[in-house]
């Protein structure tokens, strides 16, 4: 009997040994929307593609103890329990067409404007390894939107991640359609990722573009509203690993993710069903990581190519200081604020110039823009704060100084205004501008000089006295036991 | 050897069967893995002959049942002179293509201060930053905490500390990023390698685009480092570390999953002596001196966050970096009311510096009220009395900005270093008048005024 019992135990043995593929196929035992967990599937790998049958494809999400958690990101007829799930032994790729450009492609390599595959694929690998700190270089060539408030104000640079914030109907998008249309014959390939959006919107933007020639060196990956949570969440790490294969070819490349508020929602809806413990507003622990490791794929790399980033996310009521909106400010490198109030105003575009920022500055600008593109702004910053304060003020009580500042700084915010597609190259926004500041009528804003500051010598004197009065030079750090002699 | 098979996967979080060798608590295991490479996992848990553990790397492609072999230490960092000039990912591998000829490793976790070791005596520090010497002045071993919202300007301060205080020392130094930008850790390679300064300085990078395990080990092996300059080398240490913040935020990641319960905002409970456990270390002894610069990330522009106000009451001093200031344009964007030092004391600073900071403080508080007085009645109705304090607090606020010599790219113009007494008499001629005719918005972006 129990020589019976070996046998046939080493006979199946035998038979799980020769055909390796034995425990490469399992069932569905729950289905919960796109996430489904399957029993049996015993050698898979992590993030390994899976089909359920002919029906749905989805990658590994999990591997548990006695199960494996399957996302499924595209799917043809409802899966049932009981369905048998194959493994395929390889890594889930995207596909993308060699073709894609003047296309909207979606992440299976798919021409969505006729519905077909294309010809010619590759596949993708979703995430590659963060490019290395030491295979970056600096960020020092400017990436021209042709809207002054930006190139002049808040520059981009070629490699930088440039944060685009702002309420709905503020002219998020409609300023990365400019930054893309303006670089017509500047060698740059453009993605414009849209998650989440509408079909309709998505096709407005591609008209948008191919009308002005912009398609030609464009391509739209889109992630629509009506497909898995999954595909949104991994379609813009895809954009970026297609933006990676042409930047190491050494070309420069801008990448619009049309936006990353909808990308965080999608991922915390993902994470919740995994069953992942949610933290800050309920998303999961890692959504800070989950945009780092995407944002940070932006660079100039070494060869020369470069990938600009221009995230979009879309705030409530104007505040950019929820969770999201400042982990993602945290990443990139400045942040072009939009403001509702501004654009009910009429000023177009609607830059927050006081909450805006660039942390490259000067750098990414020409000499001649950076000159005086620092000096515009910190008057028009000025500007900006001391017209809160004489808001209500008597204007005939006004010292000229202020009166002249005030109206030049008027003067400045008109200036800005521009319409969409109505790119300004930077030679024409430095003379506008330098001679908006050098105006006759209004005195230059001169560096302080001692004589002006010279006071009255007997309250000087008097303040010295006060200085000296009471306190005892012993107790004090040896710097400044004697006021300094002036 | 092998030790025990991995039994479950999802990206942080490997469990392995152990067979019956002993692990315990920050052992690393490795897997062999088909392509010749190996995978490191670092033990979190032990349950029996289940254990956690957290990937050093991705687990794309990573399978159940593989076998899992003992390294039979611990994560280490060098302990010699080579680190000087060097720069090293979280895990204490040189980033910068160079070979490493190590001589001695220790592991990053060892070094514990007795209660007796520690030197709280130090030097006063100037930083030649106006508004930190100014309303928190630093002394030597102090740990001075650099809190601030996203994109107010904690990165820029951090680099002009750098700029001033390392280079005017010329003391030691180690620079730790965590899970900041990978451009900016460049920059600042590149920098310190061009002004030849990098041959004093240690760098460890665990950057934004690395993992939660990345990151949240960074801290340790920077702090190996700094420990190697105070106690083998007797130094004076210059430590920043940008930002700490990152550090408890992957460690948040990790617990999560590792499965553990959050507390308020999906932070680990054990959020404190986490943090102790790094903080506890940086501290002076006999043997040399750990001054240290943290830059606080503060997530949501909420200051009362655990994990800031954790980090914080480990603090000799803060400061505090405001949106509202930074939105008007006036760098550093340095909210005055909430920057604090344990230096601002009579005894310690002297009554002369004393006075004035209560009495610019007295000023600054005064000219919030007015403001909201003037934005609803204009600013005839005040009195002239405030209306004077409304004008020489004004000129205060502007005197507070300051060039920076690493911004000069953004204001065009270069930067400042000002010495605490041209800072004393300055402020004390602004509150007593001697300026009052001077327009205000010459008081912007200088160093000392007249010079």
């Amino acid at each position: 009997m129990n020589d019976y019992m070996n046998t046939i135990v080493n006979e199946s043995i035998a038979r799980i040994k020769q055909r390796e593929n034995s425990f490469n196929s399992g069932r569905v035992a729950s289905v919960r929307d796109y996430i489904l967990e399957v029993t049996g599937l015993e050698s898979v790998g992590y993030f390994e593609e899976v089909h359920v049958g002919a029906k749905a494809v989805g990658y590994v999400n999990q591997i548990r103890e006695n199960s494996v958690i399957v996302a499924v990101v595209s799917q043809g007829s409802p899966v049932y329990v009981g369905d048998e799930v194959t493994a395929t032994g390889r890594e889930f790729m995207a596909t993308f067409g060699k073709e894609s450009k003047g296309h909207v492609v979606d992440m299976f390599g798919r021409d969505l404007l006729n519905g077909k595959r294309f010809e010619q694929t590759m596949a993708v690998r979703i995430e590659n390894p963060t490019t290395p700190i030491m295979d970056r270089t600096a960020v020092n060539r400017p990436m021209r939107t042709g809207i002054t408030g930006i190139d002049m104000l808040y520059p981009i640079g070629r490699g930088q991640r440039q944060l685009i914030i702002g309420d709905k109907k503020t002219g998020k998008t409609q300023l990365c359609l400019d930054a893309i249309v303006n670089q017509k014959g500047q060698k740059t390939l453009c993605i414009y990722i849209a998650i989440g959006r509408t079909k309709k919107g998505v096709k407005e933007i591609y008209r948008e573009l191919a009308r002005r020639g912009a398609m030609d060196y464009t391509i739209i990956l889109a992630a629509n509203n009506d497909d898995k949570p999954t595909v949104l969440s991994l379609t813009p790490y895809v954009g970026l690993a297609i933006a990676e294969l042409y930047m190491k070819q050494g070309l420069d490349v801008l990448v619009v993710i049309d936006d990353l508020k909808r990308h965080a929602d999608v991922y915390r809806e993902i994470a919740l069903r995994v069953g992942k413990t949610p933290g800050r507003d309920a998303y999961p622990a890692d959504i800070f990581y989950t945009h780092s490791r995407l944002l940070e794929k932006g660079c100039q790399y070494k060869n020369g190519g470069s990938i600009t980033i221009l995230p979009i996310i879309e705030t409530r009521g104007g505040d950019i200081t929820d969770y999201i909106s400042t982990n993602v400010i945290s990443i990139t490198d400045g942040q072009i604020v939009l403001s509702k109030k501004n654009f009910d105003k009429g000023q177009k575009p609607a830059i927050d110039y006081g909450l805006s920022v660039s942390r490259l500055g000067g750098a990414v600008q020409d000499p001649a823009v950076k000159k005086i593109g620092a000096k515009v702004r910190r008057e028009l910053l000025s500007y900006l704060e001391t017209r809160e304060i004489y808001e209500l003020a008597n204007t005939d009580e006004m010292s000229p100084e202020l009166k002249a500042k005030l109206q030049r700084g008027q003067r400045m915010l008109a200036a800005l205004n521009q319409y969409k597609f109505s790119p300004i190259p930077a030679d024409q926004m430095v003379a506008t501008f330098t001679a908006l500041v050098a105006q006759p009528e209004q005195p230059k804003p001169q560096p302080v000089q001692t004589e002006q500051l010279q006071a009255d010598p007997a309250v000087l004197k008097q303040s010295e006295e006060v200085a000296i009065h009471g306190f005892d030079d012993a107790t004090l750090p040896a710097d400044y036991r004697k006021p300094a002699a002036k | 050897m092998r030790v025990g098979k991995i039994i479950s996967i999802s990206e942080l979080n490997v469990e392995v069967l152990i067979d019956d060798a002993k692990v315990s608590y920050h052992d690393l295991l490795r897997v062999p893995l088909p392509n010749g490479g190996a995978l490191r996992l670092e033990v979190q848990e032990v349950n029996g002959r289940m254990v956690k553990t957290i990937p050093l790397g991705s687990v794309i492609g990573l399978k159940k049942g593989l076998d899992v072999e003992s390294v039979g230490e611990g994560l280490s960092a060098e302990y010699s002179d080579q680190i000087l000039g060097r720069v090293f990912d979280s895990y204490g591998d040189p980033l910068d293509g160079r070979p490493l000829n190590s001589v001695h490793r220790r592991n990053v976790y060892d070094r514990d201060l007795d209660f007796n070791e520690i030197d709280i005596n130090g030097d006063v520090l100037w930083t030649g930053i106006k508004v930190l010497d100014f309303f928190a002045p630093m002394q030597k071993g102090y740990k001075m905490g650099l809190l601030g919202g996203a994109g107010v300007g904690k990165t820029v301060l951090i680099k002009e500390l750098i700029n001033n205080v390392y280079k005017g020392c010329n003391s030691n130094s180690v620079f730790v990023g965590v899970g900041e930008r990978s451009r900016e850790g460049k920059e600042l390679y590149d920098e310190m390698t061009e002004a030849d300064l990098l041959d004093k300085m240690s760098v460890v990078f665990g950057q934004m685009g690395e993992n939660s395990a990345a990151r949240s080990k960074a801290v340790f092996s920077g702090l190996t480092l700094a420990e190697y300059l105070r106690d083998v080398k007797h130094q004076d240490v210059l430590l920043f570390i940008d930002n700490i913040y990152r550090f408890v935020q992957a460690a948040s990641e990790i617990n999560a999953e590792l499965q553990n319960m959050p507390i308020e905002n999906g932070y680990p409970a054990s959020i404190e002596s986490d943090v102790a456990e790094v903080e506890e270390r940086i501290n002076s002894t006999g043997n040399g001196s750990i001054t240290s610069f943290q830059a606080i990330y503060i997530p949501a522009d909420d200051l009362t966050d655990v994990a800031v106000q954790t980090i914080s009451s480990h603090l000799d001093g803060q400061i505090v970096l405001d949106r509202k200031v930074a939105e008007k344009g006036l760098y550093p964007a340095i909210d005055v009311f909430r920057t604090r030092s344990n230096m601002i004391d009579v005894e310690k600073i002297g009554q002369r510096h004393y006075h004035l900071v209560e009495e610019t403080i007295r000023y600054l508080a005064r000219y919030q009220e007015l403001e909201e007085i003037i934005a609803v009645l204009g600013i005839e109705e005040l009195s002239a009395a405030d209306r004077q304090i409304f004008h020489r607090a004004r000129k205060l606020r502007n005197y507070f900005t300051q060039p920076m010599f690493v911004a000069e790219n953004f204001t065009g113009i270069p930067g400042k270093f000002v010495a605490i007494g041209d800072v004393l008499n300055d402020v004390e001629n602004i509150l007593n008048g001697v300026y009052d005719s001077v327009d205000e918005d010459k008081f912007l972006f200088i160093g000392a005024i007249g010079k």
